[in-house]
């Protein structure tokens, strides 16, 4: 009986060690790709609300449909308030090395080149890339899985990931803290371009649902560090079991 | 008041159409928005100030089911202030001792309050085909500050970005593949197939890169303001564009060729680069050549101020060099400065903008303009120095 108990202890240390060692062995790749995946779903539909609170404290609401495609490698938004941008689109392709917007007073639509990725979309604290690119934690940058840490009351894992060199982004350093148990980010935090220890911005992510099966924080808010004004972006409504066709993401797509 | 009422007979029963081509459509489902937009204007020449306001009010009517859209806007503008105008008094002497004194009425001009429709359109598209009939936006061209391509419209260079007006035509999208459409137009004119224009586009994008190919024969108008006498002759433009990157730095290029029938072809076309630096501000360059224009601003006449104004020339001058700088100031606060030159002539003006969201809803532009060159010159100071202040309401 005693040997039974002991030959149990044995197997139950033994792959309790394995199992450990299985966890402490997760690189920081394979987090980001997680994340990175968990963030980005093959398909969504969106009804997104974006509010600004400049340095002086004023308000500023935009309402606007976001639709991806291709893990985000594709988007498109079209605002719908208020009137002064109702109807004004932005396409973003190649995980928003590809920008088009469209005015619908005059019809046009304008090709933005690469450095406007770096602009501020609609004056809020969102660049374009940080909107429109899906894959940059992955492609732009070199991961470091620093260890484990509480932040906003969740065990997270703390990343570090450093700017590729001759890589023109706009961040030389991104902080992240990933839930452990579902890889989703809680606060992200982006180093200037220029100087890997000042804080430009930090993005908090929260009030996460499962919709359609697929974690979803339901908000996030930007704080601009620098300017000290921040974004939030509410889902009010989204939908990930779609077949969004291709034309959508298209000049056709932006006048429709 | 006659043409105003045929107007609203005319906007009433083109609702009235729209919604019989859209099944189940009703009153509840028409999205009605715009603006108004109070503009005030300061103008300072020769000693003399003068004040030329106006308020415009744009009524947009859209509805839009499965793959049918009506949409219209209405525009009715008011002008106080100083309505009435002589254009002779903008140009040099000399020119104004061109033009024979009992032929000098003819250059007055009143700014009449208006009420007309802009845009009225119907728009049927499936998935890779969209077919507009109508009144309708036609925006030709990358260039940012004028457009060799586009001959529906005219820019304004001291205020580029400003909606145009409406043109008639029956237009044809296709999307052959991703990142590649044709664009057929019809636009009718007296309604004979022979002077109607006849527009094809093709547009494909190629890496980071947007290649356009433009075709367009139509009737060209050129007015002899000596004579007071329109000649109307074929005109066949090719034209072509593209958009894209350099060296980090964006960049375009529009050009077209005329082949006239009667007058002299001609060339013109529009280079430009553009960057956006890491604190937010943006640098504009544009180089404008048309080979209509002149070299030498001591035969500038008449003909070349006039239809410069009425849009029948690009420009009046040959070569013209376009910048501009923009800055966000705060979330809500823009600055720019346009400056456009002459290379001819030597002559500049220099517009700064100060675009301000001061409510959620209300957009406010304060826009100087400041002329350089002297008499005669493309861009001299006889034409007034001026001040507006423009804002918008949108509801």
């Amino acid at each position: 009986m005693l040997k039974k108990f002991v030959l149990i202890f044995v197997v139950v240390l033994f792959f309790g060690l394995i199992a450990n060692d299985e966890v402490s062995e997760i690189t920081a790749e394979e987090i980001i790709k997680t994340m990175t995946e968990t963030l980005n779903p093959e398909q969504s539909d969106a009804l997104m609300e974006m509010t600004i609170i400049t340095t002086g404290g004023q308000e500023r609401t935009f309402v606007y449909r976001g639709y991806s495609k291709n893990k985000g490698e594709k988007s498109l938004i079209k605002y719908l308030e208020p009137g002064r941008v109702k109807g004004q689109t932005i396409l973003m392709l190649n995980n928003a090395n590809d920008i088009w917007t469209y005015f619908p007073k005059t019809k046009r639509v304008r090709k933005l080149a690469t450095h406007a990725k770096k602009q501020k979309v609609q004056g809020s604290d969102f660049s374009y890339e940080d909107m429109g690119s899906s894959d940059e934690f992955i492609d732009d940058y070199n991961s470091v899985l620093i260890g484990e840490e509480q932040k906003n009351e969740k065990l997270c894992y703390k990343l570090e990931l450093t700017r590729k060199e001759d890589l023109d982004v706009s961040y030389s350093r991104l902080v992240i803290w990933a839930e452990k148990d579902t890889y989703m980010p809680v606060v992200i935090s982006y180093y200037h371009e220029k100087d890997s220890t000042l804080l430009e911005k930090e993005l908090f992510l929260s009030d996460v649902e499962t919709i359609d099966g697929i974690l979803t924080p339901m908000k996030m808010v930007m704080y601009n560090r620098l300017d000290n004004t921040e974004t939030s972006m509410v889902t009010k409504e989204v939908t990930y079991d779609v077949d969004l066709p291709d034309n959508l993401f298209t000049e056709m797509g932006m006048k429709k | 008041m006659r043409s105003k009422a045929s107007l609203l007979t005319f906007v009433v029963l083109s609702i009235m159409v729209g919604l019989l081509v859209m099944p189940n459509a009703s009153a509840d489902d028409i999205d009605i928005y715009g603006y108004f937009e109070p503009q005030f204007v300061f103008i300072y020449r020769e000693g003399e100030s003068y004040q030329m306001n106006s308020d415009k009010l744009r009524l947009d009517l859209n509805h839009s089911r499965g793959g049918v859209e009506f949409g219209s806007d209405l525009i009715y503008n008011i002008y106080y202030g100083k309505r009435n105008w002589n254009l002779l008094d903008f140009f040099s002497d000399e020119i104004r001792a061109e033009v024979p004194e009992n032929m000098r009425s003819y250059f007055l001009v009143e700014f009449r309050d208006t009420l007309y429709l802009d845009n009225v359109y119907l728009r049927m598209s499936n998935s890779r085909i969209a077919c507009t009939i109508g009144k309708q936006q036609i925006s030709l061209g990358t260039g940012y500050f004028s457009n060799p391509i586009d001959v529906f419209n005219s820019k304004d260079v001291l205020d580029p970005t400003y909606e145009q007006p409406g043109q008639n035509g029956a237009r044809v999208d296709i999307l052959l593949r991703d990142r590649m459409n044709v664009m057929l137009l019809y636009s009718p004119v007296e309604g004979d197939w022979e002077n109607s224009g006849k527009l094809i586009r093709l547009k494909v994008g190629l890496g980071h890169f947007d290649f356009s190919a433009t075709g367009y024969e139509f009737k060209d108008y050129l007015t002899d303001f000596y004579s007071l006498s329109v000649t109307g002759e074929r005109r066949r433009l090719g034209g072509f564009e593209f958009v894209g990157e350099l060296f980090s730095l964006g960049v375009w290029f529009e050009g077209a060729y005329n082949f006239m029938e009667i007058s002299e072809n001609f060339y013109e076309f529009l280079v430009g680069t553009d960057y956006t630096f890491e604190s937010g501000l943006y640098v504009l360059f544009e180089y404008q050549r048309n080979e209509r224009g002149k070299t030498n601003y001591e035969n500038y006449n008449i003909n070349d101020w006039l239809r410069f104004y009425l849009g029948e020339n690009k420009t009046i001058s040959r070569d013209q060099v376009y910048g501009m700088i923009s800055y966000p100031m705060t979330d809500l606060v823009n600055l720019q400065l346009l400056s456009i030159f002459c290379v001819n002539d030597g002559s500049a003006a220099v517009v700064p903008v100060i675009d301000y969201n001061i409510f959620e809803n209300v957009d406010i532009n304060i826009m100087g303009n400041i002329y350089t060159g002297s008499e005669g010159k493309v861009y001299n100071s006889r034409l007034g120095n001026g001040l507006l202040m423009r804002a918008r309401v949108y509801f």
